[in-house]
């Protein structure tokens, strides 16, 4: 490691202790495995592209054209704000900002993928540039409701019903839906190098409550076959630069090589017929640096582990069987394109693997394996810092859960009798499980 | 550019004005983060109103508010002081029409609105140094607390120099320095300092990026950018140097908007105490233009009116003209050369050092091709009012053009005066 490079790291290190403010960056951190001036480079240029704003074609500013026709939001941070996650919008009226819903109708495409809806596609793009209508605007009605923890203590609890508004092509009836907030986007080159023979041996171990966890099989564009999912919340994207691409193009309406088409279903002409500027929108370098950058983000290393309560509370996490789905430590294999990143030992608390969490959390819209009722195991890094970099923004797939509490409250299915043993605990032990899950 | 067809235009107007009710049209090239807060902070305090942003950079904007109906746009909200003097001229902005009591027309000797109040600052930023302590530490180099400071032979090759052709703040770092030193002192200034900077292509918080990470000891940039390292615990500082200057953010509500009364209401809120508290937000990190405002800030917030009355703030906004000609005068003479220049001053220093007087060679990288006067000639300036000042390729235009002949001339006289030193050196067994 060069002397500038032992500069960078030790100024990063200096923000990864002290004061509160400090923190609202962690999970903007490079590796420290990045030890050449070329890789931060290339980390800084990626992470340019994360944070750019997209702006109309044509264009002056040629590097960042080519908006929509139809899109969610100008930038990716939108709805990964600090790296973090989004938020459902606890107003009815008000818009989504860093959520989407996804959408589809009962079938599956050639791959075994959703099969998007005819006229509005695999997801409702509020916004349209001008000449081409936004397709309307999603909102969630909350429905509230109350439990009882075996000591006593009452929770309430949201769920989200959502209703669409101003469609601008017409009614969306029979339509399957599921709202998703951005999720947080760190230490995913970590989990790109888990093998795929890694998650197929966790999915066989046997494990107890009736636990199962299944890998999912999805389309990869570029090598044109199935392969096994990791990203998304229902791991149905088989790897980074899919994932990427495929929110350049659904989020934002930005072409690449693997999605050259615009975003345009046949049926709105507007969007087919608007002005467009040179093709793929984004080439393939800047592909790679933004799938660089991603690859590259440090999960925040953990606060005060070997503190005695930290570790009673980690205990209890065993104890309870929440460490079935979400498994503390894996080893990476061979990561396909940085040597750094392979054979890591990673403590994510994910088996990455799909789980049927019961009917509360069901979404009813199946994608490849997935079944509606199934997600992929949430990874618990960084969980603790959530509260610090992104106040108020929720947990679980829609983030209805205001609290880490109520998150827990909501698995059932396979998670079921987890979610009972929480239940169960008086409230010091409680507090234990959740100073542990502070600390990550 | 191609243009969009205005018929579609009406339609995306008219099927947005049915959806919702008045979409306010906001123009603007702020990061996500501004754009954000002010967005939802405005659609809660004016639910009936809903905003779109139309998101253009400072230079790419002109051309869009160029277009027939300004291209849909209600309000532009963008720092780019230029830009609303152009298209001022242009009669493009109708009044304000809001209430700009508490509001002063200038600070220090920017003006805060034009004189007939047709579009008005929003927010400040400083120009300034952003430092690594602990580097300067290592360095022995002492904080530098004005331009010439930035000399001293401890901080060569360890300075972050934003390129002028790429950064768009960067023309008025030029600017300040000529303004403040005058034209042959200043330029002999830029032309040595760039020749042992590092020249970064990309933004603001790239700068800041470099000097936190240590891969430079000093950067030149903005408070913002800086400040929002600093809150999120860099190792960066940042001095607003004696001679200072400061970025006006303006708004103003364009001749054609079709919904006057939402882009009035954003303009009041954006002005509004309220509006201007946002500002302090540690990811936004401006200055108030409402100084009442600064009495509700933490106490180490930097009060801007407070220094201009120290007189930091005697800089001058110039024309877009003379930005854009004192960018291209960098990028051709200094930016375009830049290694070459490098290694001769290097010699030059290294000359110094052992003892030899090298006036002449100094004079020969020193001298700008064009006088102060000449500088000033209104047909000079007339061929640079349609080249924007920043954000554009530092190649010549055409050589058809006399713009791009100017700008080959002041190449050429680089080169052949570049050519000079070499000899002298030479000469000189340097
Ligand atoms: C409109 C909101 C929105 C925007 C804009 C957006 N995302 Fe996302 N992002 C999401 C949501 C929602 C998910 C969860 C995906 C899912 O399961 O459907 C996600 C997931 C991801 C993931 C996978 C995370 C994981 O753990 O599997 C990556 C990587 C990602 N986004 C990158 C990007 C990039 C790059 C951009 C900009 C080109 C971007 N996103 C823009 C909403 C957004
Ligand atoms: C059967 C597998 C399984 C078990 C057992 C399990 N979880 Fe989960 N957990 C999941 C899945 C899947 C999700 C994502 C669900 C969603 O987004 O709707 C999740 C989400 C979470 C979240 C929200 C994370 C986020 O980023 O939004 C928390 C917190 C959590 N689990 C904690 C626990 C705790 C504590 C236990 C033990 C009491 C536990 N889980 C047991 C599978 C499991």
């Amino acid at each position: 490691m060069n002397t500038r490079c032992a500069l960078l790291v030790l100024g990063l290190l200096l923000s990864a202790g002290g004061h509160a403010e400090v923190q609202r960056e962690a999970f903007a951190q490079p590796l420290p495995a990045l030890a050449s001036d070329a890789q931060l480079d290339q980390f800084f240029k990626g992470r340019g592209l994360f944070r750019q704003a997209w702006v109309i074609a044509p264009s002056a500013d040629e590097s960042a054209q080519g908006l929509g026709p139809l899109y969610n939001r100008i930038t990716c941070i939108a709805c990964h704000p600090r790296n973090g996650r989004g938020q459902a919008p606890g107003d009815s009226e008000a818009p989504m900002r860093s959520m989407l819903v996804r959408l589809s109708v009962p079938g599956t495409d050639a791959h075994g993928g959703v099969l998007p809806h005819p006229v509005y596609g695999d997801q409702l793009n509020e916004n349209g540039i001008p000449g081409v209508p936004g397709e309307g605007r999603a909102h969630l009605d909350w429905q509230y409701s109350e439990v009882t923890l075996d000591d006593g203590q009452r929770v309430e609890l949201r769920e989200p019903r959502i209703r669409f508004s101003e469609l601008a092509y017409g009614a969306l009836n029979d339509v399957q839906t599921s709202a998703r907030v951005g999720s947080a986007v760190f230490g995913l080159g970590l989990l790109e190098a888990v093998d795929a023979q890694t998650l197929q041996q966790l999915a066989s171990a046997p494990k107890a409550d009736g636990v199962a966890g299944r890998v999912n099989w999805v389309w990869s564009v570029e090598r044109q076959r199935l392969e096994v999912g990791r990203f998304g919340l229902k791991a149905n994207q088989p790897d980074l630069p899919q994932q990427i691409a495929s929110a350049l193009h659904g989020d934002l309406g930005i072409t690449t090589a693997l999605y050259p088409q615009q975003n345009c279903t046949p049926a709105q002409i507007e969007c087919q017929q608007a002005e467009r500027g040179p093709q793929p929108e984004l080439d393939a370098q800047r592909l790679s640096a933004l799938h660089f950058y991603l690859a590259h983000l440090a999960a925040p290393p953990r606060r005060k582990r070997d503190a005695a309560p930290i570790k009673q509370g980690e205990q209890l996490f065993s104890e309870l069987g929440c460490g079935q789905c979400h498994i503390p430590r894996l080893t990476t294999g061979q990561h396909p394109n940085y040597p750094a990143l392979s054979r890591q030992p990673i403590e994510p608390y994910t088996d990455l693997l799909l789980h049927d969490m019961g009917a509360g959390l069901a979404d009813h819209r199946p994608d490849y394996l997935a079944s509606g009722r199934e997600w992929r195991t949430a990874p618990l890094w960084g969980l603790g810092l959530s509260e610090v970099i992104t106040p108020g923004a929720g947990y679980l797939h829609d983030g209805r859960a205001r609290t880490v509490t109520e998150a827990i409250l909501w698995h059932d299915g396979e998670a079921r009798p987890a979610r009972e043993r929480f239940s169960a605990l008086p409230a010091a032990q409680r507090e234990l499980l959740m100073g542990f899950l502070r600390s990550l | 550019m191609r243009r969009f067809k205005p018929w579609l235009l009406a339609l995306w107007s008219m099927s947005a004005l049915a959806a919702s009710g008045e979409p306010v049209v906001v123009m603007t090239s702020y990061p996500e983060e501004v754009m954000s807060r002010f967005e939802e902070a405005f659609s809660e305090a004016h639910p009936q109103w809903r905003v779109q942003i139309l998101w253009r950079q400072g230079y790419d904007a002109l051309p869009w508010l160029r277009q027939p109906e300004q291209g849909g746009v209600d309000v532009y909200w963008a720092p780019s002081p230029g830009n609303f003097e152009r298209l001022a001229a242009e009669n493009a902005w109708q009044p304000l029409g809001v209430d700009l009591r508490g509001l002063p027309a200038r600070i220090g000797a920017t003006p805060l609105r034009d004189a007939q109040a047709r579009y008005q600052a929003t927010e400040l930023a400083g120009y300034g140094f952003a430092s690594n302590p602990q580097r300067l530490l290592q360095l022995g180099a002492p904080t530098p607390k004005d331009w010439p400071d930035l000399l001293d032979p401890r901080l060569r090759e360890h300075i972050a120099l934003p390129d002028p052709a790429r950064v768009g703040y960067a023309p008025v770092l030029l600017d300040i320095v000529l303004q403040a030193y005058g034209w042959e002192r200043g330029w002999a200034l830029w032309s040595e300092l760039a020749g042992r900077a590092r020249l970064v292509s990309r933004g603001g918080s790239l700068v800041s990026d470099e000097v936190a990470s240590g891969r430079s000891a000093l950067g030149l940039s903005i408070d913002f950018f800086v400040a929002s390292a600093i809150s999120n615990g860099q190792p960066v500082r940042f001095t607003y140097p004696v001679h200072g200057g400061l970025n006006p953010a303006h708004i103003a509500i364009s001749a054609a908007s079709k919904h006057p009364d939402g882009a009035r209401a954003f303009v009041r809120f954006v002005l509004s105490e309220a509006g201007q508290r946002l500002l302090a937000d540690p990811e936004i990190r401006k200055l108030p233009v409402r100084p009442d405002v600064y009495r509700s800030l933490p106490a180490h917030y930097p009060n801007s009116f407070r220094s201009a009355q120290r007189g930091t703030f005697a800089y001058h906004n110039s024309s877009a003209e003379r930005l854009a000609l004192v960018t291209s005068l960098f990028v051709q003479w200094l930016g375009q050369p830049h290694e070459r220049l490098n290694a001769l001053w290097q010699r030059i220093h290294a000359g110094e050092a052992a003892g030899h007087d090298l006036s002449a060679v100094r004079a020969c990288l020193s001298e700008p091709p064009v006088s102060a006067s000449a500088a000033e000639a209104p047909a000079l300036l007339a061929l640079f009012a349609a080249r924007p000042s920043a954000g554009m390729d530092s190649v010549p235009t055409s050589e058809q053009e006399p713009l791009g002949q100017q700008e080959i001339a002041w190449q050429f006289y680089s080169a052949q005066r570049q050519a000079e030193a070499q000899r002298l050196l030479e000469a000189m067994g340097l």
